[in-house]
Order: structure tokens, then C-alpha cells, then sequence
């Protein structure tokens, strides 16, 4: 123990970049969440409790999150295949597929949501099609959902492509050696050594899912109870100048928010201490 | 086993790695396959675990063709340089590995195989360590678990590529009277590659200096030191 | 011994062509229908009645305030969250203290917080009536409905992104280059402009540029924030949620042609710029 609180150096630029990057990080985002914890406070933990313990809003908490839980699967699984498609085979046209798995993470969203709605409302490309089969896609939760694995797409694939591109050929070829045969190695040796980026993915596709606003709220249809984000009913607290109410369910998505940090982190500690890498 | 090495050659793209080379190992010998990075030891090593395709000539094993034999099925025990331990297992799932592999027909009982891993364990004289992990391993230790992991096949052979490389000279020394003791104790056709030649004279049997994909000499130690064959494995053995 | 007849061989590393393709398949079809198919969309329905359609939406008055609103927001957010990076990348990277860990996850807090809270936050603290926000209305600044509180919002949401990029790169440079730079007598400015600076030129090109893409499309806290005052507060995101909802088609699916074609050429110069410098870019596949 002792160890100082900063080592002292002779690297020069320490004052000014400490200072720079507390001043800012403190006025963007602190003080701005800190305001929000404020007005809790002043709320009072049991107003908090009594204005989220109604129907709409855990109708809306866990509609986003039961989806997001959802879309965070599918792109679990469809990221991994993604990017083990893209980082171990050569095909033409493969620069542009892997340029494209970026292509959620750069689109506005707003864009994203109405683009979405084009395709799957009743007579959009897709969503025409779908009404064939009886099935309604736009402005039910099916909508959600795919527009919640759109935004969510990128995250898994990403966090997963660097591991696969450094799994080491020769532990393949060791399984090999030792009798087994492709799909044994796949299950037994490879999948294992991605779980702790997939699983770090997967938390970061379903944290961004559960905050998401503008790629949901055209094609949802917003009917509360079964339709609707939590994220709008925050917006319509504020139209309405509820900023308690607001600030309320603010907070729960807050907490959901930190949760999901929390999550993300230990998978990563726990992953260093048992296999020694993320 | 028997191993014959029928004009193998290798191409990769234009460049030749081995010209056709041919070697008869005699079944139970401690085989080195000495030379310089480049030589093309460690593909001859590959050829004959299966793990790379020769561009002409035969392998055979007790007189069986086994060219075309897959890596799965040649049952050929291979330690890698650097280990390849599959470092989410621990030491005892990783020796286990190869047993649990097995299709259902031929997969021993799960008392079975944890039977087998702890005469292994004991083998390597590191009865304690099933638990942990690769990455809680000394660099020896890790040696000696992928010699018990490809030991757990029951091996026809077995092939290492440098397998005392990556280890300061101590270790090294301990590992090279375990390595013989255990070609002893189990008396399996053994193959090892290396560019040390104190490590191939002191530890083989049979010696194979090789250099730029050619076979310079092929012999035991004592007859290697006396009568060098060519200028290359003179200089090389005296260095 | 003839070699005639010597079997196939598959490496053992890589599946079988029927597997692979099948895999490729799924894998494309899926970004194709996920990904390529909305982009489709957009442009159709943006040239639906033609190009002069489109082209004369984005004409009219309110969407060229709007575009030069969200010109004049990036340009205020992206440079100082430039600032920021750089700042904090020096500091995390190039010095040891205790809480680094704790550091880095605050600054990555802005990616976990949904854009609709984080709108909410700065209305709550910068509202009229709020404290600090009564008194800087009071006093003819107001920040909620007016750019500053736009800029803010844009700020809080696009704040990781430049540090998260310059981070990884400068931790696998090390400091050896600076502390050389020391000892030949250079300072502290000098080091950084000659010798850390073209080391993470292209990360830095790179945070920038997503940078970029998220502050000209955010929408959710923008919502929050503008009061949505058509020519004064509405970004083109604003805008084109409220042409759709007016069932002015056209027109908004052009403003989103707008922001999509900037969406693709960030993509394009990040996968050039890839190409080029895939090792500068080593540690920046970390979202």
C-alpha cells in the first residue's frame, strides 16, 4: 500500500490535460447526471417508486427491455457468424460486407427509423409480403425488434472480430491432431475462446437497444401498453412539463444503464482472471 | 512403428521446402531432425503428422500407406512449439481432450479417462496441478502438460517441433532427460526437431541433419561426430 | 514410386466448401436484408417523384436552416470533443495513477445512457427552472430551446467517441518516442505536434469522422433539447421526423438521401483509410 495518488513524471503536459479532461467530463456529462440524481432527490425516493410502479411505465420498461434482450440474442449469434465469416474466409465482395456491419453504428437514426418503417409497413417491400402470410410487422413489437437488431448489429460482430483474428491456427491443429474431428473443434475449442467478446458484445448491443429512441419510434406505434418504448413516455412526460415524472423514470432507465456497465465490466474481469485474456 | 519417408518433396507456391527427401526410422527410435531455421525440418515434421500435404512421394507407416490418411486418423501425438494449450481448459480437461473426442463407441467411461489423466499427471511427474489453468503455468510446465496431452491418445508416434525452444537452459536440461525417459518408459517411435545440435547428440538415437530442404546426413551421434559427411555438417555440428 | 494418384487434401484449420459457402450465405443475406435493404429504401423513396422532387425539398427555406444548423452544431461539438480526446488520451496513456479504470468507464458512461435521458439531464439542468438555468435565461443565454443546449446535447452523446479511439492506439505505442523526444531537449508541445501526433493521425482521422456521423444524425436528445422551432432549433434529423409526420414523404426521405450519402462516405473513407493504415488502426476495432 502507499502507493501515490498520481506518479510523478517528466512527462510534461500533466496539468493541462488532467485539467481539460476533469473540467470537461465534469461539465458534460457529471454535472448533467448529477442534475438528474438531483431532482430525484428532491422528488424522493418513494414518489420515485410510486410514479415507476405504475402499469404504462413497467409496460414500458420491460417491453424495451424484452426486446432488446431479444435483438441482443440475435445479434449474438448472427455477430459471431459474422465476423468469423468475415475475418477467416476470402470471397469477393467481402470488403463491402464488412463495411456494411458499420453502416448502423454511422446512420442516423432517425434515418434508420423511417427507413425501416418504408419496408415493413403494410405496403412497404417487405412488410407487403409479410400481410401475404397474415403477418403484421411495422407498428407491432416485430417492428421493434428488427429495428432494435439494426442498431444493435455492429457491437458483437466488432468486439468479437480481433479475437478471432488472433486465435492461434495451431490450437486448431492441435484438436486435429488429437482426433477431433471440424465441428468438435468448432464447439469445443473456438466458441469457447469468444464467449468472453461475445458476452461482452452482447451487453454492449443490449445496452445501446435499451436506450434507444429514434430508430424505434416510427415504426412502434407507440400504443402504450404494448407498443411503447420507455424512452417516449419520457418524452411525453416532458411535453407535458411533468419533469418529475420525467426525471422518475430518468432515473430507473439510469439504473438500468449502470447495470448493464456493471455487467460488461465483470465480464471482463472475470474473464481475465480465469482464462488470462479478455 | 515403422516409419518410411518415401521422396517427399514440398512446394509451397515456387519455392521448394523439401526436395525429396527419403528416411527409414526404425520402429522405437528417438529420432532429432537437426538444422537450421529453413532447413525444412519442421515441414517434414507437419508431413508427418498430417498437417500438411506433401507435393510427391509416399509415407507409410508399418509399411502402410498412410499419405492420404487424415491428421484425425493417423493418431500421431504432436506437440507444438508453442504448445497450443487450450488455455480456457484446465490441464486436466486439456490431457483429457483427445479421449473425450472419441465417438461414443470407442469413448472410455468418465472414471476411465480421469484414471488415465492421473497416471499421466503422475508420468510428468506433476500430479497436483489438474486444476489450474495454462495461463497459472510455468513455460516447463506447459511442456510437459501437451507432451501428457498428446501422450493420452495412445499414440503411434509421437512428433515435437522444438519442444525445449522457448525454455531458459536449466529448465531445458530437465526436460530433455524427462523427454528420454519417457521414450523409454513407453517405447514409442519418437520424432523431434531442433536446431540445438548438443540437444540432438545428446538426447537421439538417430540423428538427421538436414539443411535448405535436403538431407546433408543420416546417422547415429558418435558416427555424425567421427565421419561428417559434408562440409555443411561439419561446421554445423562443431559450432 | 509414381505419385499419380495422391489423394485431396482439406487443411485441417477451415471447414468444408459446402459449410463455408453456406455460412457466406447467411452471412450475406443477412446484412442484406438488415443493413442494404433500408439503404435502398431510403433512396427510393427519396426519388420517388423524381430528382427534381427531391432536389427542390431541399431547397425551401426551413431545410436549408436546418442543414446549416446541424453544419454549425458538428462544427462546434466535433472540435471540442477533439480536444477532449487528445487531453484525455495524453493523460490516461502517458501517466500512472490510481482510479484509471474508474476514469475510463466515466468516460464511456455517455454510450450506455440512452440519448433521451441524456436530452433529459441537460433540460434539468439548464431548463428555466432550473437554478443555473433560470439565471442564464434571465440573462439572455438561454442553453434548453436554443443552440447551446443543442450543442451540449450533441456533446454528452458523440463524448467518448474520439478518446475511446485514441486510447488503445497510444497505449500500443508506448511513451519511448515522447521520452526520446525529452531527452534530445524537445518540450512539451513540440513532442506532441512532432512525434505523438503523426503516430495516431489516422485513429484520430477516424474518431473524428464517427464523430462526425453521430453529431450531424443525433436525434433523441436533440428532440429533448430543441423544442423542435422549425428554422430555428430543428436540426435535419428534427426536420425529417417532422416532414414524415406531416406525410411529406418525399421531402423527408431526401434530407435522410442527405445524411445517408454522409453516412457512406464516412464508411468509405474508415474502410480506405484501413486499408492504408491497418496498423496505425491496430487496437481501434473496440466499439
Amino acid at each position: 500500500m502507499g502507493r501515490p495518488l498520481i506518479h510523478r513524471s517528466p512527462m510534461p503536459g500533466l496539468g493541462l490535460s488532467m485539467g481539460i479532461t476533469l473540467t470537461m467530463l465534469s461539465l458534460v456529462v457529471l454535472l448533467p447526471i448529477g442534475a438528474l440524481l438531483v431532482k430525484g432527490a428532491g422528488f424522493g425516493i418513494g414518489n420515485i417508486w410510486e410514479t415507476v410502479n405504475r402499469e404504462r411505465v413497467w409496460a414500458a420498461l420491460f417491453l424495451s427491455f424484452r426486446l432488446s434482450f431479444f435483438a441482443a440474442l440475435f445479434n449474438l449469434v448472427f455477430g459471431v457468424l459474422l465476423a468469423w465469416v468475415l475475418v477467416r474466409y476470402r470471397f469477393p465482395g467481402r470488403r463491402i460486407l464488412d463495411a456494411a456491419v458499420d453502416l448502423p453504428f454511422a446512420l442516423p437514426t432517425a434515418v434508420a427509423g423511417i427507413a425501416l418503417t418504408a419496408l415493413y409497413a403494410p405496403n412497404g417491400a417487405f412488410g407487403a409480403l409479410a400481410k401475404e402470410i397474415g403477418w403484421k410487422i411495422a407498428y407491432s413489437q416485430w417492428g421493434i425488434f428488427i429495428a432494435l437488431v439494426f442498431v444493435g448489429l455492429p457491437f458483437v460482430t466488432r468486439t468479437v472480430q480481433p479475437v478471432v483474428e488472433e486465435i492461434d491456427r495451431e490450437v486448431e491443429e492441435a484438436s486435429a491432431t488429437l482426433g477431433a474431428n471440424r465441428l468438435h473443434t468448432l464447439i469445443h475449442v473456438i466458441l469457447p475462446m469468444l464467449t468472453p467478446a461475445a458476452l461482452t458484445g452482447f451487453a454492449l448491443s443490449l445496452a445501446r437497444a435499451v436506450g434507444e429512441y429514434g430508430s424505434v419510434i416510427f415504426i412502434a406505434g407507440n400504443i402504450p401498453l404494448v407498443t411503447e418504448i420507455a424512452p417516449l413516455l419520457i418524452v411525453i412526460q416532458l411535453e407535458e412539463f411533468n419533469y418529475d415524472a420525467a426525471a422518475a423514470i430518468g432515473i430507473a432507465m439510469l439504473v438500468i444503464s449502470f447495470a448493464m456497465l456493471l455487467a460488461i465490466n465483470l465480464i471482463q474481469v472475470w474473464s481475465r482472471r480465469r482464462i488470462g485474456y479478455v | 512403428m515403422h516409419i518410411e519417408i518415401d521422396e517427399i518433396s514440398k512446394e509451397f507456391g515456387t519455392t521448394a521446402a523439401l526436395h525429396p527427401v527419403s528416411l527409414a526410422i526404425p520402429s522405437g527410435a528417438l529420432v532429432a531432425l537437426l538444422g537450421p531455421s529453413g532447413s525444412g525440418k519442421t515441414t517434414l515434421l507437419r508431413i508427418l503428422g498430417g498437417l500438411e500435404f506433401p507435393s510427391s512421394g509416399r509415407v507409410r507407416f508399418d509399411g502402410q500407406d498412410a499419405t492420404g490418411l487424415s491428421v484425425q486418423d493417423r493418431r500421431a501425438g504432436f506437440v507444438f512449439q508453442s504448445y497450443a494449450l487450450f488455455r480456457h481448459m484446465t490441464v486436466f480437461e486439456n490431457i483429457a481432450y483427445g479421449l473425450k473426442a472419441r465417438p461414443r463407441a470407442t469413448r472410455p467411461a468418465r472414471a476411465e479417462i480421469a484414471r488415465r489423466v492421473g497416471k499421466l499427471l503422475d508420468l510428468i511427474q506433476l500430479p497436483d496441478i489438474g486444476a489450474r489453468f495454462p495461463s497459472q503455468l510455468s513455460g516447463g510446465q506447459r511442456q510437459r502438460v501437451a507432451l501428457a496431452r498428446a501422450l493420452a491418445i495412445e499414440p503411434r508416434m509421437l512428433l515435437l517441433d522444438e519442444p525445449f525452444g522457448a525454455l531458459d537452459a536449466k529448465v531445458r536440461k530437465e526436460l530433455r532427460q524427462g523427454l528420454r525417459d519417457i521414450h523409454d518408459e513407453t517405447g514409442l517411435t519418437t520424432v523431434f526437431v531442433t536446431h540445438d545440435q548438443e540437444e540432438a547428440m545428446e538426447l537421439a538415437d538417430l540423428v538427421v541433419v538436414m539443411s535448405m530442404g535436403r538431407i546433408e546426413q543420416i546417422g547415429k551421434p558418435a558416427d555424425i561426430r567421427a565421419r561428417p559427411a559434408t562440409p555443411f555438417v561439419r561446421s554445423f555440428i562443431s559450432a | 514410386m509414381s505419385d499419380a494418384s495422391l489423394p485431396r487434401f482439406r487443411s485441417v484449420t477451415t471447414e468444408t466448401p459446402l459449410a463455408r459457402l453456406v455460412l457466406i450465405g447467411l452471412a450475406a443475406g443477412g446484412v442484406a436484408l438488415l443493413v442494404f435493404a433500408p439503404l435502398i429504401a431510403v433512396f427510393a423513396e427519396a426519388l420517388a417523384k423524381g430528382w427534381m422532387a427531391a432536389l427542390e425539398s431541399l431547397g425551401n427555406r426551413d431545410a436549408r436552416s436546418a442543414i446549416k444548423l446541424t453544419l454549425i452544431i458538428a462544427a462546434i461539438a466535433v472540435p471540442l470533443n477533439v480536444a477532449f480526446g487528445i487531453a484525455a488520451a495524453w493523460f490516461i496513456t502517458k501517466f500512472d495513477f490510481r482510479g484509471k479504470a474508474f476514469l475510463i468507464t466515466l468516460i464511456d458512461l455517455p454510450f450506455s445512457v440512452s440519448p433521451v435521458v441524456a436530452g433529459l439531464c441537460i433540460v434539468l439542468m439548464f431548463g428555466t427552472n432550473s437554478l443555473v438555468g433560470g439565471w442564464l435565461v434571465a440573462n439572455g443565454w438561454p442553453i434548453v430551446f436554443a443552440l447551446p443546449g443543442i450543442a451540449l446535447a450533441t456533446m454528452f452523446v458523440t463524448f467518448p467517441f474520439v478518446a475511446r479511439e485514441l486510447i488503445p492506439v497510444m497505449i500500443e505505442q508506448g511513451r519511448a518516442e515522447e521520452e526520446a523526444a525529452l531527452t534530445l531537449g524537445a518540450g512539451g508541445w513540440r513532442t506532441f505536434w512532432t512525434v505523438t501526433l503523426p503516430n495516431i493521425r489516422w485513429a484520430l482521422l477516424y474518431g473524428v469522422l464517427l464523430c462526425n456521423a453521430r453529431a450531424m444524425g443525433e436525434f433523441g436528445a436533440v428532440a429533448v433539447v430543441s423544442g423542435k422551432i422549425r428554422g430555428q432549433t430543428a436540426t435535419m434529423p428534427i426536420t425529417i421526423e417532422m416532414l414524415y409526420n406531416e406525410y411529406l414523404s418525399v421531402a423527408a426521405f431526401s434530407m435522410a438521401a442527405v445524411l445517408t450519402a454522409l453516412a457512406l462516405i464516412t464508411l468509405l473513407l474508415k474502410t480506405a483509410l484501413e486499408i492504408r493504415h491497418a496498423d496505425a488502426l491496430a487496437a481501434t476495432h473496440r466499439h
